[in-house]
């Protein structure tokens, strides 16, 4: 039987009241455990090198290489959204974040971002379990 | 924040007489051979060692007192070369380059603690080339995040679209990428349009 991966879908509710610390923390608590997560909205070019720096402390030899993330930007054209989105003070977007012993890649294509996710090898004995599956999210137009 | 926006404001009016230029971008895009590059171009000597294996610059290297003439003036810099960025950093893929697994989990362990010392430094950098190999897609994540943290900062930057003496070398691709930017297409091995650089430098930052 191949390996399960898990994707986490994370509110950009529950995400408006953490700390840039609390954000990070949360993503790399699941991304240990081979999690993928998605965020209802954009981390800041702040929080990703807060986030690369974090990932940098806890890569090990043995279980934890690092990982792949990619962030998609949308950006409010309508006045009503821009205020609306001002006053909840979201972050228009979504990123995506994986390790990489599970995810593979993530490429930006002109229309998605691909995603090339395994049940490696290291999750699973099993060779036939050993398979590679792509996911597609689709950008926010 | 408010001590960053200070600096910048008091930085204005003490016109800083050495720069201190951050050479930042992926793994192994070039940045130390364009540091060597400028380097032995007005100084006579090298920043650091150039290698085929990723992370070979896994400490920052600073050489001072570079001052590069163009027509329009001169402008003393200090080089500063760092580990290229990355989000992963797995010691068995050094295994392809011969090193053994002592070498390579050692070589990991520097080569994270670099990228850490990188990030550190963009609080102690006046402007930076972003340098980016002109034969990759420029659409990763680590090329957008260190663009975007440039910005957040308001960070002078240039971007260098290196190796375009490669065959299937694309400056354009990185124009396209990130069109609110300079991108000045160079070799860094050859010294192709070099001279446009240091014009460029001189233009933006002196």
């Amino acid at each position: 039987m191949g390996q399960e991966i898990q994707l986490d879908f994370i509110s950009s509710d529950s995400l408006s009241t953490k700390s840039s610390l609390e954000k990070i923390d949360l993503i790399l608590n699941r991304i240990k455990n081979n999690v993928i997560v998605v965020l209802e909205e954009g981390l800041t070019p702040l929080e990703e090198t807060e986030l690369i720096e974090a990932t940098m402390r806890e890569i090990d030899a043995k279980d934890f290489h690092g990982i792949e993330f990619y962030r998609i930007d949308h950006k409010a054209t309508r006045l009503r959204e821009k205020i609306a989105n001002y006053i909840a003070g979201k972050k228009m977007g979504m990123t995506i974040v994986g390790p990489t012993r599970v995810v593979e890649a993530i490429k930006r294509e002109p229309d998605c971002i691909s995603m090339l996710a395994r049940g490696g090898e290291e999750l699973s004995t099993s060779a036939q379990g050993a398979g590679k599956s792509t996911k597609k999210a689709r950008k926010p137009s | 924040m408010f001590g960053r926006w200070f600096k910048k404001i008091f930085n204005i009016f003490k016109k800083k007489k050495v720069i201190q230029l951050g050479f930042y971008g992926p793994v192994n895009a070039g940045k130390t051979t364009l540091a060597n590059k400028i380097s032995m171009d007005w100084l006579g000597k090298e920043v650091g060692v150039v290698s085929e294996i990723p992370h070979e610059t896994r400490h920052i290297q600073k050489i001072e007192n570079v001052v590069v003439k163009t027509d329009n003036g001169e402008l003393n810099m200090n080089l500063v070369d760092m580990p290229g960025i990355a989000t992963q950093v797995d010691y068995r893929t050094f295994g392809a380059y011969g090193l053994s697994e002592e070498e390579a989990k050692e070589r990991a362990k520097e080569a994270t603690k670099g990228v850490i010392e990188a990030i550190k430094w963009l609080d102690d950098v006046d402007a930076v080339l972003v340098v980016m190999d002109s034969a990759d897609d420029p659409y990763t994540q680590v090329n957008i995040t260190i663009i975007g943290n440039l910005e957040a900062r308001g960070i002078p930057t240039i971007i260098v679209a290196n190796k375009i003496d490669l065959p299937n070398s694309s400056p354009s691709s990185i124009e396209n990428a990130f069109p609110q930017h300079v991108v000045i297409p160079v070799s860094a091995a050859t010294g192709e349009n070099i001279e446009k650089l240091y014009a460029t430098i001189q233009e933006r930052l002196g």
